[in-house]
């Protein structure tokens, strides 16, 4: 019983910062959070209840529900891409490659670089009136005169690139992992089977990743869904709404951006946009487990 | 038994470490970027003898001015006589936050940088300490003329008072406008879109076009550029009708006409879309812009922050018809220090703000061009600033400040976003304007019932004599 209750003790002190950290910081807010959706609030003067209206107003925001659309021009574009890119980098720097260590630092590398630094970098290249991909293209005699990379017709397919260069070496690392584990015996008998690298790939590598692959696509959901950063400091959600993700309209609510005149913090509808958010995300997610169960049974 | 004493080794050197990084701050905060007083600076040792010391703790977000605000500061800490320290603290963008969570853990500065953009929402919050009971008959003589309704008094009760405003202007490459055969900025409207077609047609080859804006916020480009052209053309420029006291964005419609007309030329910069003002400035500064509006900030910067070779000036916003029908506004005019409420030190924290408010500082602050003078009496003794460009930016015959306009929150985008959309994208601009007009109205009645602002129309206001 001693013995017991020592090691619930133990298990308790290493849990408490953690645990103390979660509800200060996490759970704390929560409440209130949950407690201002159904009040008219702007940070300061009495919250007033109005039960169930900045639902109401949520419903018929249409600059909201626009948001929710490109977020998911957003997040599929970056996933479509990032994640063929990122196994293809994983089963090639999974062989015996030259300078295969070297390659997988640099491809990590932007996951460690930060988003404002990336976001300058690439508004340096792609801006318009003297970015280095409108130099070489009008050089090169490919454009006659500059492309707008970050106007209305292309400001997303740009931000996409920005998001992929960033996101390929984080999974091609979790992949790498998960390719780590299977073991070589099946590569051996396939071989002496006769079978060929494609074979191999198809019949070996990709149903043995699956459980990994399955936990990776999930998390690069939920990352593109709430991904925004750079999107704030590229084109702060323009031209004219066009990039304008679910999180960055959340985060202007929250936290607006007041140039030349006050503009006033949304709490009550900007908490019940945080719960909406958070719904829909929940919902694509907990959709993509119920589709992808199998995916966890493959072998 | 080594390791032990290791662990026991490490986490002592840990704990001085950060003990020596935490700092010492007299009242007990750990405030870091605190330009505190110079080393050595001690009040004369009388008044230490007789006053017990006050620390007083001054936050802003200006750093244009810093050098010379921190210079002021030294020297008031050398030479009052009430043994009272200032410490500066000089923040970035994230000032109000900063403000808002100092206020919320009972750590607010003594003295607060306000301006236009942020006094109303600092009164309403409760930040505010009136200064009624400071003001002597000279002081009131003094800022009499710039005592404000809805700048710096509400309900009565003055809560800062004026230094310096901005105006607003075009700014023109002199040189452009002349290799396009331009002689004179444009007037009205329809010569600004002439203007910036035929700089465009004449620089297109090397990269030059005729106008740009910050357009990656369009709140923010629009409010240093329509706002202006709105008020020289006889209507308030953030789209609020003084005399109906109502919201009225059909006069804001007539100019973005013309914007989408410039866009429609390919006469803006490609990628205005997306950028912000300092890459604007940045390539105006290159001489790859024929013109954009901007306040009076921009002599200082292209003296400073983008040197430049270019021959620039500044002149007054086109009007809508070519004819001035109104004064253009003196913006962010009407405040810049103020005493925090929950200050423990209020007294020391006027007799700091007193000293700034002396006539020697104003009128440096001037004549040093960080921003042009609005209290009448310091107006009439300050010379002009030596700086290239601001002759076009100084305070003339058509400036004055504006009342202010109610700020509200609509549902849905604002005026600038929703007209911005219209250039760029097109669609019935009537439309866009009559739910412009609905929405914000609505907010503002909303706004008028629980009591957050007040209207009072004004049918016989009149543009020229904003001020009546």
């Amino acid at each position: 019983m001693n013995l017991k209750w020592k090691r619930f003790g133990e298990n308790s002190l290493f849990l408490s910062p953690s645990i103390i950290l979660t509800a200060v910081l996490g759970v704390y807010p929560l409440i209130w959070m949950l407690r201002y959706m159904f009040y008219d609030y702007v940070g300061y003067g009495e919250p007033l209840f109005i039960g169930l209206e900045n639902f109401r107003r949520v419903m018929r925001d249409g600059l909201f529900w626009e948001s929710v659309g490109n977020t998911f021009i957003y997040a599929g574009g970056k996933l479509v891409i990032t994640l063929p890119i990122s196994l293809l980098l994983a089963v090639i720097l999974n062989g015996k490659l030259r300078g295969g260590n070297l390659l997988r630092g640099i491809y990590f590398m932007p996951t460690i670089i930060s988003t404002a630094v990336i976001s300058v970098v690439f508004y340096t290249i792609f801006n318009s009136y003297n970015g280095m991909v409108n130099t070489a293209l009008m050089k090169l005699n490919l454009v006659s005169q500059p492309v707008d990379w970050l106007g209305t017709k292309y400001a997303m397919f740009t931000l996409i690139l920005v998001a992929v260069w960033g996101a390929v070496g984080n999974y091609m690392l979790l992949f790498l992992a998960g390719l780590q584990g299977i073991p070589q015996d099946l590569y051996e008998s396939a071989s002496i089977d006769g079978a060929n690298a494609g074979r191999k790939f198809w019949n070996i590598t990709l149903p043995m990743l699956a459980p990994v692959a399955q936990l990776v696509i999930m998390l690069a959901i939920i990352a593109s869904l709430k991904g925004y950063e750079s999107i704030m400091l590229i084109t702060e959600g323009g031209p004219i709404g066009k990039t304008e993700v679910m999180y960055l309209y959340l985060y202007k609510l929250l936290f607006p951006v007041a140039t030349g005149m006050p503009v006033e913090q949304q709490l009550g509808y900007g908490s019940a946009v945080g719960f909406v958010t958070a719904v829909i995300v929940g919902a694509i997610t907990g959709l993509y487990f119920l589709l992808s169960r199998k995916m966890n049974k493959m072998y | 038994m080594q390791k032990k004493w290791l662990g026991l080794g490490m986490s002592l050197i840990l704990a001085t470490v950060i003990a020596g990084c935490s700092g010492n701050d007299s009242n007990g905060n750990g405030a870091s970027a605190t330009n505190g007083p110079s080393e050595g600076t001690k009040a004369t040792p009388t008044a230490e003898a007789n006053k017990p010391p006050v620390t007083l703790k001054y936050w802003t977000d200006d750093r244009h001015d810093q050098e010379y605000i921190n210079e002021m500061i030294n020297k008031f800490n050398e030479t009052n006589e009430d043994n009272i320290k200032v410490e500066l603290t000089v923040m970035s963008e994230n000032y109000a936050q900063s403000v808002d969570i100092a206020f919320s853990s009972n750590q607010a500065p003594d003295v607060l940088r306000l301006k236009g953009a942020n006094t109303p929402v600092f009164f309403k919050k409760g930040y505010l300490e009136p200064i009624d009971g400071f003001l002597t008959d000279d002081i009131k003589a003094k800022f009499d003329k710039v005592i404000l309704d809805g700048v710096n008094r509400f309900d009565d009760k003055v809560y800062s008072l004026a230094n310096n405003g901005q105006t607003l202007r075009l700014v023109y490459n002199k040189d452009l406008f002349a290799k396009a055969g331009i002689e004179n900025p444009p007037a009205s409207l329809q010569e600004m879109v002439d203007a910036a077609k035929k700089i465009t047609e004449a620089g297109k080859s090397e990269g030059v076009y005729g106008f740009a804006l910050n357009f990656k916020n369009p709140k923010s480009a629009f409010d240093r550029s329509i706002r202006e052209i709105l008020s020289l053309s006889g209507h308030q420029g953030l789209g609020f009708d003084l005399k109906t006291g109502q919201f009225d964005f059909a006069p804001y419609s007539q100019v973005i006409e013309y914007f989408k007309q410039m866009y429609a030329d390919g006469s803006i910069l490609p990628g205005a879309e997306s950028l912000d003002i300092d890459p604007l400035r940045a390539q105006f500064a290159a001489g790859k812009i024929g013109m954009y509006l901007s306040f009076s900030t921009e002599p200082g910067v292209y003296k400073d922050q983008f040197p430049t070779e270019i021959n620039w000036g500044g002149a007054l916003a086109p009007t809508i018809d070519g004819q001035i029908k109104g004064k253009s506004e003196i913006v962010s005019a009407g405040t810049w220090l103020g005493i925090s409420a929950q200050s423990a030190n209020k007294e020391a924290a006027w007799t700091f703000m007193q000293y700034m408010y002396g006539d020697e500082i104003l009128k440096s602050y001037h004549e040093k061009g960080f921003g042009i003078a609005v209290v009448p009496a310091i107006v009439e003794q300050a010379a002009n600033p030596d700086i290239n460009g601001m002759e076009g930016f100084l305070v003339g015959e058509h400036d004055s400040i504006w009342p202010v306009a109610p700020t509200v929150t609509p549902e849905g985008a604002n005026y600038a976003d929703a007209f911005f959309k219209y250039v760029l994208a097109g669609g019935d601009l009537q439309a866009i304007t009559t739910d412009l007009n609905a929405r914000y109205n609505d907010a503002l009645s909303k706004a008028v019932e629980k009591g957050e602002v007040s209207v009072t129309p004004n049918p016989a206001f009149d543009p020229t004599k904003p001020q009546g």
